[in-house]
Order: structure tokens, then C-alpha cells, then sequence
């Protein structure tokens, strides 16, 4: 159970970890867009150049993040080979019943690249970013939605409720699974059937003590008085920065390249 | 069943950034029969020692053998040590899971793969041994007090019948009546099965009144280990990293630092009371 990267954050003193959440957020989504709109290998050069450029300035060590990309690995790789199949056109070499055309290689190669900016992208963001300020950019993001009447607020308070109890989670899973284990269990013995079933011994004290922590939780919460987002004030409220507009110029910057570049080649 | 730890260290998540020691050289022999105190504040090593005992954790460096044996070894069956050295967890009503009582202590012994008349026997005697009535046998765990519940996880490892009992913290989170009466539930299995306790726990008190050895722990290391009446002559010392004498052991060394003729080395109230009271009619 350890090791889990989903929402995790790199402690460090860089120019993006201290930037406006919603900086992050906005510019992060943006990126993606306008790689799905990427036609052409220069839009791709200035894609990735700009997206290494991020990773640099933001100390995060580059191997940490390619490490946390394994588990997206297995999805590449079926889309570059249905890509590299099935895409019909100039063929360039065929054996038994496969068949590779000029332009599957291009696609493939294209989608693998734009899978690989993607999540670089969005760990790039992740880890600058704490969770609980991710989501708070989030509330921020989505407040309009109000207007149709979605409880932005208790969304917002429930993503970052969750995101706190995984590492909890993740270290009970460890505390349970060692007690059983001091009673003779075992995890990994036996057939899939078999080893299904030694879950149980697992699962239900974790979903005994997830419910215990969540009316204790929810205690603790109204004994403070809360009564979800209406009329509620921050602590540290989101506010823009010089810096912050800076950011946005660059990555503006950046977008207006990216939009030469698709429509020149 | 006796276990040696052989300048033992553990670091966790070594290799990594994160890693950060939490023993550091460790060397102890646990005899046959002996009940055995093991104190030392919050992060002093004493969960990371308790287990590598029965082999759920491997040390960084050094060996841990039971009867002679390397628990390391790849042969060697850690599951059966298991069920020698059983490991009493902090908050072990924690990990209960079956859907009643009876069943949840039979998980231990049908894990050791003994035959089913063996295991509903053994779950049984447990079970009395706890002093848990009858009629709770068929209950689910959930429905049951703390201070049952408790007694219930206990018996799921007694069901075990190990050679060795370690209890971290058992007494942790019940009322003064509930924590004594599990400590000298755990004190007379061990006079009556010949049993070795390893407790670990905050309490001065309780160590004291139980143990005929006491381990101290600081920083990943043993920083004492001899009789109640060794350990706590030295106050000062413990003091120092941050722990204290029983309240019955103060009170004599203040009354014989103020000139009364008392052993100031009692550990627990009773031998106090003896001391004062002679003292006086002398």
C-alpha cells in the first residue's frame, strides 16, 4: 500500500510551489487542451520544451516524476499499438496479418508523446501543489456552478476530507494487515479464489474503523459549529499576486506559440 | 522458547530519502518464564522491537533467533514463530472481523493449520481464560464493550497457545478497573502456563507491580535492563530522557533523602506502605 503518487506533493522552495493555486489549475488545463489541438512535431518541441522547462523550475527531481508515471505506462502502450495497427493508409511494412502504415507511425508516436506531456503535466501540478490547496482552488473554480445549485463547497470540503484520509487509510491497511499477520494470516498464498478471500480478514476492520473515523469526524466537525460553506471566511483566502500574473503572461505566452505554430504547419 | 537479538538495527524505508533509523544496535535475550517490562517514550524503538520477535519485521542489520534458529533464514517457517511469539497489538479489538465471538478466536489456530476439534478447543479455553461468559460466544465482536472487545482479541492470540506473549499498550484507552484486571489476567497466565510476557507500557505503575525485569528503551537503543529495583535506583537518568519512577518509589527516596530510615529503592505501593509502616515502629 505504500508508495501510492496520486496527489502527492513535493516539500520544496520553487517559484511554482508558491504561485496561486489556481494558476496551476487553470494554466495545467489549458496545457492539456491545446495538446489535443497539437497537429505538428514543432508544436510538440514547444509543448515539451515548455513542459521540461516546468519540472526544471520546479526542483522536483525528474526521476521521482517518471517514476510515478509507470502506471500509465500499460495505457500507452495499447494506444500506441492499436494506433501503430490500425490506422489505415501509406504502407510502410507488413508482416502475417499486421500491417503498419506512414501514417500509424506518425499517430502512434503523436499519441504517445501527448500521453506523456498529459501526465507530466498534471504531476508537474500535483506535486507543487498541496492537496488542501488544490482543492480550495477547486471551490474557487467551480463556484459559478452555484448558480444551478451544486454544493460546491461540501464538494470541495469532501475531496479534501478524502484526500487527507488516504495516507491514514494507507497506514491502518498496514497496522490491521500486521495484526493478522501476528495471528498466522497470510496475503500472498494460495490461488486468486484463495487470496480474494484472505482479504476479509483486511477489509472489514478497515471499513469498521473508516466508519468509526467518520462519525468521529463528523462529530468533532459540528461540535466546531460547522454548517458547511454558508457565510464561511478563510484563513488564508486565494489572492493574486504580481507573480501570479507574471505566471499567467508567460503561459499566455506560451499559448499564443503554440496557437502559431498549429496554424502555420 | 528462548529469543536472541543480535546487534539488531532497523532503519525504515532505507535507500530512500525518507529513511530514518528507529533501532540502533540492539542485543537482548528473552528467557523462559519471565515477565518483562519494556518502557521508553513515544518513538524510542519499542513497536519496531516487539516486532521483529516474531519475524513481521527483518532488520536492517544484524539477526534475530528463536531457539537457535535465524528467523531470517528463507526456510524458515515465520508462520509457525507466529504462533510461539504471539503479538498482541495496540488497540486489538481493532482487528476484529468475524461475524461472532468464537469464530473470530478460531482464526489464529486455523491458521496454524491444526484440525478443527483442535482449533474449537483451543478457541473454548481462550476464551474462559479471559473470563468472557458464555453467552457472548455467539455475538457479533461490534456489539460487544471496549473493555470485551478487548478481552476477545487477546484470546484470539492466547487461542495460539504461544510460548511467548508480547502485549503492547494493552491496557491503553480502558478505565483504571478494566486496565487492572487485564494485567493480572495476563499475570496469572503467565505463573500458570509457565509463559513469557513481554509488556510494553507508559505506566511506571503497572510495570512495577508486575514485572521481574524491566527494558528501557531511548532513542532505537537499550538504554537499561535489570531488575524494577535497578532500574528505578537510577530516577536521575530516567529523568533525563523523560521518564519517571512509580509515584510509590519517589515517595521513599524523598523520605529517606529527608533523613527516614526507608529502602529507597521500593517499586511498587504495597512495599512502600511495608517500609513506612516499619519505619515507624521502629
Amino acid at each position: 500500500m505504500r508508495g501510492i503518487s496520486i496527489g502527492q506533493y513535493y516539500q520544496a522552495d520553487s517559484p511554482l510551489h508558491v504561485l496561486d493555486p489556481r494558476v496551476k489549475l487553470l494554466c495545467t488545463l489549458a496545457y492539456i487542451i491545446i495538446l489535443f489541438f497539437a497537429d505538428n512535431p514543432f508544436a510538440y518541441a514547444l509543448a515539451a520544451g515548455f513542459a521540461f522547462a516546468m519540472v526544471f523550475i520546479s526542483t522536483v527531481p525528474l526521476r521521482l516524476i517518471l517514476r510515478g508515471m509507470r502506471g500509465v505506462l500499460f495505457l500507452a502502450l495499447v494506444t500506441v499499438l492499436f494506433n501503430l495497427f490500425l490506422t489505415p493508409g501509406e504502407e510502410l511494412l507488413s508482416f502475417w496479418i499486421f500491417t503498419v502504415t506512414r501514417e500509424g507511425a506518425e499517430m502512434a508516436a503523436m499519441m504517445a508523446l501527448r500521453l506523456f506531456l498529459l501526465v507530466l503535466a498534471s504531476s508537474v501540478m500535483t506535486l507543487t501543489t498541496t492537496p488542501n490547496k488544490l482543492t480550495d482552488a477547486l471551490e474557487r473554480g467551480m463556484r459559478p456552478l452555484r448558480v444551478f445549485r451544486v454544493p460546491v463547497h461540501e464538494i470541495a470540503m469532501m475531496m479534501s476530507i478524502a484526500l487527507r484520509f488516504i495516507p491514514i487509510l494507507s497506514e491502518e491497511t498496514e497496522k490491521i494487515r500486521k495484526a493478522q499477520m501476528a495471528r498466522g494470516a497470510a496475503f500472498d498464498e494460495g490461488n486468486v479464489l484463495k487470496r480474494a478471500k484472505s482479504l476479509i480478514p483486511l477489509l472489514v476492520p478497515l471499513f469498521v474503523s473508516s466508519f468509526r473515523r467518520a462519525s468521529d469526524l463528523a462529530l468533532a466537525m459540528e461540535a466546531r459549529c460547522y454548517h458547511g460553506g454558508k457565510g464561511r471566511t478563510r484563513l488564508h483566502p486565494l489572492r493574486y499576486e504580481a507573480r501570479d500574473v507574471i505566471a499567467y503572461l508567460i503561459f499566455a505566452a506560451f499559448l499564443a506559440g503554440m496557437i502559431v505554430l498549429i496554424r502555420v504547419f | 522458547m528462548q529469543l536472541i537479538l543480535d546487534h539488531v538495527s532497523h532503519i525504515y524505508d532505507a535507500h530512500t530519502p525518507h529513511a530514518r533509523g528507529a533501532l540502533r544496535d540492539v542485543s537482548l535475550q528473552i528467557g523462559e518464564g519471565s515477565f518483562i517490562g519494556l518502557i521508553g517514550h513515544t518513538g524510542s524503538g519499542k513497536s519496531t522491537l516487539i516486532q521483529h520477535l516474531n519475524g513481521l519485521l527483518k532488520p536492517t542489520e544484524g539477526s534475530v533467533y528463536a531457539d537457535g534458529k535465524d528467523i531470517a533464514d528463507h526456510e524458515y517457517d515465520r508462520r509457525r514463530l507466529r504462533g510461539k511469539v504471539g503479538l498482541v497489538f495496540q488497540y486489538p479489538e481493532h482487528q476484529l472481523f468475524e461475524a461472532d465471538v468464537f469464530k473470530d478466536v478460531c482464526f489464529g489456530p486455523k491458521n496454524l493449520g491444526l484440525p478443527e476439534k483442535e482449533v474449537e478447543l483451543r478457541a473454548y479455553e481462550a476464551l474462559m481464560q479471559v473470563g468472557l461468559e458464555q453467552e457472548v460466544y455467539n455475538q457479533s465482536p461490534f456489539d460487544l464493550s471496549g473493555g470485551q472487545k478487548r478481552r476477545v482479541a487477546i484470546a484470539g492470540v492466547l487461542a495460539m497457545q504461544p510460548e511467548v506473549l508480547i502485549l503492547d499498550e494493552p491496557t491503553a484507552g480502558l478505565d483504571p478497573g478494566g486496565s487492572r484486571e487485564i494485567l493480572s489476567l495476563i499475570a496469572s497466565l503467565q505463573k500458570e502456563r509457565g509463559m513469557t510476557v513481554l509488556l510494553v507500557s507508559h505506566s511506571m505503575e503497572d510495570v512495577a507491580a508486575y514485572a521481574d525485569r524491566i527494558i528501557v528503551m531511548n532513542e532505537g537503543s537499550v538504554f537499561m535492563d535489570g531488575t524494577p529495583a535497578e532500574v528505578f535506583a537510577q530516577a536521575d537518568a530516567l529523568r533525563e530522557i523523560g521518564l519517571n519512577v512509580p509515584a510509590a518509589t519517589e515517595v521513599c527516596r524523598r523520605l529517606y533523602e529527608a533523613g527516614l530510615r526507608v529502602r529507597p529503592d521500593v517499586t511498587t505501593a504495597e512495599e512502600a506502605c511495608e517500609e513506612i509502616l516499619c519505619c515507624f515502629s521502629r
